[in-house]
């Protein structure tokens, strides 16, 4: 028994000896510092492409349309930006899309805090699991699915307005409007912000709020001193995420809009595929990335390179 | 003295299991009291209750003559400091001494000499300025306590703070506890699992086990006079073995263990004859000796092991004649560097008044 017992130790230590022996004649020592930046490699790749797609469209906002080839002409011109501060409706859709996407991203953040720290702070289990599962249900069902679900919902012969009409009352407008189109982005960007914000609130410890409270905070002021500041960086994060994917949302403001409210990106898709006019629509695609990236870069100006999760090093 | 801390028949159940049970303490102003006992013995839930953070399911709790079960803890004057210390980590050492000033609403302007004030008292004056992770572990050690303090409250609460320091910081942070403890004269409940740690630090040790109060007394009264197995067991270096009571006189009995006959001490207790009994002798109350005349207790052994622990040799001695029972003791002789290899037969000795008896818990 004893004996049997030894004898399948060695039998393990050898074999075990033996795989450390084949791993290290594949895969030499010297090596090993490297596989890190192997591994980088896939995701360099890939930006390095994107950034090459938008050296194109830089390129391309700088040629204007020739109307009688309908290709862009040769030289380089700056007709296309020109068109853009000329006609009102381009400024009216660029103030629209900035206006949603200020009111998403803290409307947004707003409701998914409590939903992170309910999820983190819970005792019970089933009540976690819950909120998990609701979580991430969304992630499953994707954007143009859980707008045409609204549709059925909000629409003209839709839920509601039967349901109203069984009442008596007249139907609402409820679709096809700015409002509608805020409603379904705030519900497709909330699970975003949430996973953005749970890693913060859980890197909170619970004896902290527990400290501030033996010490003679309320709920109240612990959520103002304690949990907000050391929150933050969570906060900032989901913010500037649900802000990005809003300015540059396309299926919300199409379907939910119905054309009414269009965004920046519905006039991008116009002139690439309605107008024929890439310079055109390369032209707007600049000025949204432009107002993204300075945007962005304001906000981690002002908040710390904190904000992306990355600390600086603490001595 | 006046009574600052009465906790009376307490107990707390989570989801139908008894952590704490029917517990009873007094703690006088000024009194530095350590509840010492294992892991899940409930002396955490305890301090909690104490706290605020629990609700006890039965009993009182008086904080300086009031009720406080149903007051929140922010409405209790108590300093806390938490095992994984809890200092703010976006507020510099100031503001976290400052913190329970604000928000007890004292006097602005008195706050800035207060944190210099607690500041100071744990030696951190210079320090002010430095958020906790730029300070040492012991520095942030020391922020919590100014912190916990700066208020004045009526009762500070310490929930093992020291356990995760290394043993030299540990011990010169027990005596800087004492010393800021006694400085101000702050009635304190010191929670721990070190026994050294309540010996050396408390007025008063309360000894817990499976939610119930074994012992409570001082620290001499603990060691030289325990009141059971457990805290016997629990506090020192013992060995445990069974015996039989066959006489019994004043205040000493004797004790079948095996086939040898044994004095021993019965606590003041009544232990008829033939009662079960669990004795129960410290590791330094047994010495190996050649003449066994000097001692009323004496039997023969072989040496199973041994440890060189530098200033001492922990021997364990296996004993046929006590039932094949081990018994642990210390050699501290510097002098004549001798040492017994394994396997040596020796002889122990040991006076009754070291040797305890317990009458055995009845099995059903």
């Amino acid at each position: 028994m004893q004996r049997n017992q030894i004898i399948r130790t060695r039998l393990g230590w050898k074999l075990l000896d033996g795989i450390e022996r084949l791993v290290s004649a594949l895969w030499p020592a010297r090596f090993k510092g490297s596989v890190g930046r192997v591994l980088l490699l896939p995701a360099v790749l890939l930006i390095g492409i994107l950034v090459i797609g938008l050296g194109y469209m830089i390129e391309y906002s700088f040629h204007e349309l020739d109307l009688s080839t309908y290709r862009l002409k040769d030289e380089y011109s700056l007709v296309n930006y020109a068109v853009i501060a000329d006609r009102p409706v381009y400024m009216r859709v660029l103030n629209r899309t900035l206006l949603a996407a200020l009111i998403v991203s803290v409307t947004t953040v707003f409701l998914a805090f409590p939903y992170a720290y309910m999820l983190v702070r819970t005792r019970s289990a089933l009540t976690r699991k819950f909120l998990l599962i609701a979580l991430f249900l969304p992630f499953f069902i994707g954007q143009v699915v859980r707008a045409y679900g609204w549709l059925i919902i909000l629409g003209k012969q839709g839920l509601i307005n039967s349901l109203l009409e069984g009442l008596g009352l007249p139907a609402l407008n409820l679709i096809y409007n700015y409002p509608s189109v805020i409603f379904g982005l705030i519900q497709y960007m909330l699970p975003f912000a949430i996973l953005l914000i749970v890693p913060a609130v859980a890197a909170i410890s619970e004896d902290v709020e527990l400290a501030s409270e033996g010490l003679g905070a309320n709920w109240i002021s612990t959520f103002r001193h304690i949990v907000l500041p050391l929150a933050r960086p969570g906060l900032i994060g989901a913010f500037v995420v649900v802000f990005t994917l809003t300015l540059t949302d396309f299926a919300m403001p199409e379907i939910l809009g119905g054309g009414t409210t269009d965004f920046i990106a519905s006039a991008i898709y116009d002139s690439f595929f309605q107008l024929s006019n890439a310079g055109l629509g390369a032209a707007l695609s600049m000025i949204l990335v432009m107002i993204g990236s300075v945007i962005v870069a304001a906000i981690f100006y002002l908040a710390g390179t904190g904000t992306l999760g990355v600390r600086e090093q603490s001595r | 003295m006046s009574r600052m801390v009465e906790v009376k028949d307490v107990s707390k159940s989570f989801d139908g299991t008894l952590a704490v049970n029917a517990v009873n303490l007094v703690l006088n102003r000024g009194e530095f009291l350590t509840i010492v006992g294992p892991s899940g013995c409930g002396k955490t839930t305890l301090l909690r209750m104490i706290a605020g953070f629990e609700v006890p399911s039965a009993g009182e709790i008086r904080i300086n003559n009031e009720r406080v079960e149903n007051i929140p803890p922010y409405r209790r004057s108590i300093g806390m400091v938490f095992q994984k210390l809890a200092l703010f980590p976006h507020m510099t050492a100031a503001q976290n001494v400052a913190y329970p000033l604000k928000m007890r609403r004292f006097e602005p302007a008195q706050i800035p000499s207060l944190v210099d004030k607690y500041l100071q008292l744990v030696q951190l004056g210079d320090y002010a300025g430095r958020y906790p992770h730029e300070l040492s572990g012991g520095q942030q050690q020391r922020v919590a306590i100014a912190r916990a303090l700066s208020f004045s409250p009526d009762l500070l609460l310490l929930d093992e703070p020291l356990s995760a320091l290394d043993k030299k910081l540990r011990e010169e942070m027990q005596l800087e506890f004492r010393r800021i403890q006694q400085e101000l004269g702050v009635t304190t409940i010191n929670v721990t699992h070190d026994q050294r740690e309540a010996l050396v630090m408390s007025d008063r040790i309360a000894v817990m086990n499976e939610g119930v109060v074994q012992q409570d007394g001082t620290p001499v009264d603990m060691y030289r006079n325990p009141e059971n197995r457990f805290v016997a067991n629990f506090i020192g270096m013992t060995s445990l073995f069974e015996g039989t009571v066959c006489a019994t006189g004043d205040g000493v009995v004797s004790v079948k263990s095996g086939n040898v006959l044994l004095q021993a001490r019965s606590n003041d207790k009544v232990l008829p004859v033939n009662t079960k009994v669990d004795c129960a002798i410290r590791a330094e109350q047994i010495r190996i000796v050649e003449d066994a005349s000097v001692y009323d207790n004496s039997v023969f052994g072989t040496i199973e092991h041994r440890i060189f622990e530098g200033d001492r040799i922990v021997y364990t001695v296996h004993v046929e004649d006590l039932g094949g029972a081990r018994l642990h003791l210390f050699d501290h002789d510097p002098v004549s560097h001798k040492e017994y290899p394994a396997n040596e037969r020796v002889r122990l000795g040991w006076n009754a008044r070291d040797l305890f008896a317990f009458q055995a818990p009845q099995s059903n």
